[in-house]
């Protein structure tokens, strides 16, 4: 053993110290053709009760399947074939597929659809983050394969959050315990593509293509999901070719580090996609801290323009992200919206500033106004290494401009408790991402536990309020795309929500595998279309 | 020997108390409200009032901390550490099957660091001084002071990806053990050895060496005497080992992927996993306290004259 540790060290030493000279290209990526998918997770499945929010997003998007399906092109049939929506708005029938069964053999039809529904109302309290769970008063079948769903009040995006990776997704009702999901379930049968085979904790799960699938057998047989937590190991897991294929995670959160994904593209072996804009990561401004400045729009306007986007796209987030300059990217729903642009202009900033009365004494940094300095707090995620550097890059060219941040590292959980507390001046933050934006981040403007805080203190809160509750309501597209349009502007010219760079899923996969495409959602990928050449 | 035994092991309880307590207490001070840490761990997007009142009362919060400190020790000397706050199921079946193979890897790893230490102890302290003893010293400190990660990163990258010799991670067969194992050797031995070398060396000056030489014992005789009495030193340290390389595994873990304990605290940390946690700290503490109390009871029964120290 001696040894072979010895001789083993010696060799690596020195094959560590002539390796330096060998090129990008000369990485030997080892992957022999493969007809699996296995990809590399920093965290196990988890349980997959699609009920519950612990699991894996993207394994549950193999397993189960939802109503309907958010798409480029709008809402279109998943396993509903088509619905009518009643002229008041509070009555959707569903009429479903007739050619779906569960992973166990049970039948998918109305029965099964009422009591996964009824199943995720017996825990409203977990699910209020998605309005439509208050919304909705009963589900009635209407026969075998017809379903009705019966709201309090007409609500807008109610075909949307149906369509989401949960809760409102299908599990066989034998897996029930009790006549719910709420205390658990005894097997994970969807009816989704793939079936979960096997699942040893924290180290693998796998998933069988379910041959029975309603659309149709998919091309890649097993897909494998494997725990390794450090990035390093995922890279040369990835040369050797144990696994083939890695994504951005749940938390938006990249495993590899831009230069390995160079490294295993410049290989041969692999392909590097990448999504359209998925969220906005943001700077979120506090506008009712009465005492601070931030409450100030012209420190809040000054802020905006003091931030140099392109710099912390092109060098801070190596090109992996895109400048952003508005709140949602014109790819949301709604949000193609003409918004004034503020571009990195530190003179704008600085005369912003005197005009509101922000001035510069001889001999100090930092601007005054009434015998205040214009200094603040911004909080970032100390997890985040990205954040860290934009924060001090920021607060670098801010003291140009005469304002003080003082940046300070908290973990994520204390960053939401600050969020809702109001507890902050300026918080880094990202939107919900495609399919969860407008409707979601913005009905968050209202809520306590997201970004009641942040908005409140605006002169026009009540107005915008007012539009937010009658957004989600209206059944009128033009009123919609209206009010959408005004609130978006409020928020644009009040600078509350200071954007950064948007954001996009990263998949790096085998040169060979085809059909790799991105779902409306930053959080699953359809495997169903992917094939070997 | 019986009343040091257990004279030895009655000092070990209050020991276990207190850590207990300070275990319970530590986390109870985070400044987050648990009910939300719970929420947030399983998570639920956003969290209400309503909500946070209905989970501390399922999970027993709303009661005063003195008495959640009771119910969780009584139910804690009963294995019952709770549910795990992210995935609901019970932390001993999850704590279990990952100690397990944490252990597995401890064990065999301990088992070459002992016999590696010996032999190379053995070798320096009667090569002292010599060309020998300086280069085994002289790499030893060198691979002590490189970092695991690297070391593992390194090993994986040269003797995996280049060579295509061994598995780059996981734990699915004995091929497996050898590159966490060597690593973990790698960077204990070299600590170990030199307890040996040390105590060797001084028994080599003691009276009954010289004793032995005179009256024309052979050297190898002399030596396993020598060696008897130096490994009696040696023992506690050996004796540490086992809960030190227990606790120490995270870095190497996280690198080969290997589902132990340490991988699992680290998540545990990161998603504030509390009863994960808790049980961790309170199972590593029973280790290094049996492992420490064991140890003394071995050194005590090789020699006499400590039993009466206590």
């Amino acid at each position: 053993m001696m040894f072979v540790s010895f001789i083993v060290l010696i060799g690596t030493v020195l094959t560590a110290c002539t390796g330096g000279e060998e090129s990008d290209a000369d990485i030997e990526v080892s992957t022999q053709t493969q007809e699996e998918i296995v990809y590399a997770t920093a965290q196990d499945i988890n349980d997959m009760n699609p009920h519950l929010y612990t699991g894996s997003m993207p394994a549950q998007g193999m397993i189960y399947e939802s109503l309907v399906e958010n798409t480029e092109e709008g809402i279109e049939p998943l396993l509903a074939e088509s619905w009518e929506i009643s002229d008041d708005g509070t009555v959707y029938t569903f009429h479903l597929r007739e050619d779906v069964t569960f992973h166990d053999g049970e039948p998918f039809n109305a029965e099964a659809v009422k009591k996964n529904i009824d199943a995720v109302q017996a825990n409203a309290e977990t699910h209020a983050w998605i309005k439509l769970s208050t919304q909705i008063e009963d589900c009635r079948v209407v026969d075998e394969y017809t379903v009705e769903l019966a709201l309090s009040e007409a609500y807008y995006p109610t075909l949307v959050e149906l369509s989401m990776t949960r809760p409102y997704v299908f599990i066989s009702p034998n897996d029930f315990i009790d006549e719910g999901t709420k205390d658990g379930v005894t097997g994970f049968h969807g009816t989704g593509p793939y079936m979960l085979t096997d699942h040893k904790v924290d180290e693998y799960a796998t998933f069988t293509a379910n041959d029975a699938y309603w659309g149709g057998e998919p091309a890649i047989e097993t897909i494998t999901s494997k725990v390794l937590p450090a990035g390093e190991t995922t890279f040369l897991a990835l040369q050797k070719g144990e696994v083939n294929f890695v994504f951005t995670d749940d938390r938006g959160v990249d495993t590899l580090d831009v230069e390995a994904i160079d490294q295993l593209v410049a290989s041969g072996a692999y392909q590097l996609i990448r999504s359209d804009a998925m969220n906005t990561k943001m700077i979120v401004a506090n506008s009712s801290q009465d005492e601070s400045p931030v409450s100030e729009r012209a420190v809040r306007e000054a802020i905006w323009h003091a931030i140099d986007r392109e710099t912390i796209a092109e060098d801070i987030l190596d090109g992996s992200e895109t400048v952003a300059d508005t709140l949602f990217s014109s790819n949301i729903m709604y949000a193609d919206v003409d918004l004034d642009r503020r571009s990195f202009d530190l003179e704008k900033a600085t005369a912003i500033l005197d005009e509101a009365g922000w001035l510069l004494e001889d001999g100090s940094n930092v601007r005054m106004k009434d015998g205040n300095a214009l200094t603040m707090t911004l909080y970032y995620d100390s997890h985040s290494s990205s954040q860290k550097t934009q924060a001090e890059f920021i607060q670098a060219t801010l003291i140009e401009a005469g304002v003080q941040l003082e940046i300070v590292g908290e973990e994520s959980t204390s960053i939401a408790n600050r969020r809702s507390t109001g507890e902050y001046e300026l918080l880094f933050n990202q939107t919900w991402g495609l399919a969860y934006d407008p409707q979601s981040t913005i009905a968050a403007f209202t809520s306590e536990a997201s970004y009641l805080h942040t908005t409140s203190g605006i002169a026009e809160a009540d107005t915008l309020y007012q539009k937010i509750e009658d957004v989600m309501v209206t059944t009128d597209e033009d009123m919609r795309q209206n009010l959408y349009a005004d609130i978006l502007e409020i928020v644009h010219d009040e600078a509350v929500f200071i954007p950064i760079s948007n954001g996009s899923l990263t998949v790096v996969a085998p040169t060979e595998l085809e059909g790799v495409s991105f779902k409306q959602t930053q959080f699953e990928l359809p495997f169903e279309h992917m094939s070997f050449e | 020997m019986g009343r040091y035994i257990v004279r030895r092991v009655l000092i070990a309880i209050p020991m276990l108390l207190i850590i207990s307590f300070l275990t319970f207490l530590f986390i109870n001070l985070a400044p987050l409200d648990p009910a939300e840490v719970v929420l947030k761990a399983q998570g639920v997007p956003t969290i209400t009032d309503e909500l946070m009142a209905q989970t501390k009362e399922e999970l027993g919060m709303d009661r005063p901390f003195i008495v959640q400190y009771f119910n969780w020790l009584i139910a804690s000397l009963q294995l019952d550490f709770g549910s795990s706050y992210v995935t609901g199921k019970p932390v001993w079946s999850l704590l279990g099957p990952a100690f397990l193979n944490t252990f597995k890897l401890t064990i065999v790893s301990s088992f070459f660091i002992i016999i590696l230490s010996i032999l190379l102890g053995v070798i320096c302290a009667l090569q002292e001084g010599k060309m020998m003893d300086k280069s085994i010293r002289g790499v030893s400190f060198f691979l002590t002071a490189i970092p695991s990660y690297w070391l593992a990163s390194m090993m994986i990258w040269f003797v995996s990806v280049k060579l295509d010799l061994l598995p780059t991670n996981g734990m699915t067969s004995y091929q497996s053990y050898i590159l966490p194992v060597t690593v973990i050797v790698i960077s204990y031995a070299g600590i170990y050895f030199r307890n040996v070398r040390t105590s060797m060396i001084s028994n080599l000056n003691e009276d009954y060496v010289l004793y032995g030489r005179a009256c024309g014992l052979p050297e190898k005789t002399i030596t396993m005497h020598i060696l008897r009495n130096s490994l009696q030193v040696a023992m506690s340290i050996f004796g540490m080992a086992v809960p030190i390389i227990l606790g120490s595994t995270v870095v190497i873990e996280n690198v080969f992927a290997w589902p132990g304990l340490g991988s699992l605290t680290v998540r545990a940390i990161l998603s504030r996993d509390f009863p994960i946690i808790q049980a961790y700290v309170l199972i590593l503490a029973v280790a290094f306290i049996a492992f420490n109390t064991l140890s003394d009871i071995i050194t005590a029964a090789m020699n006499p004259k400590i039993r009466n120290d206590l």
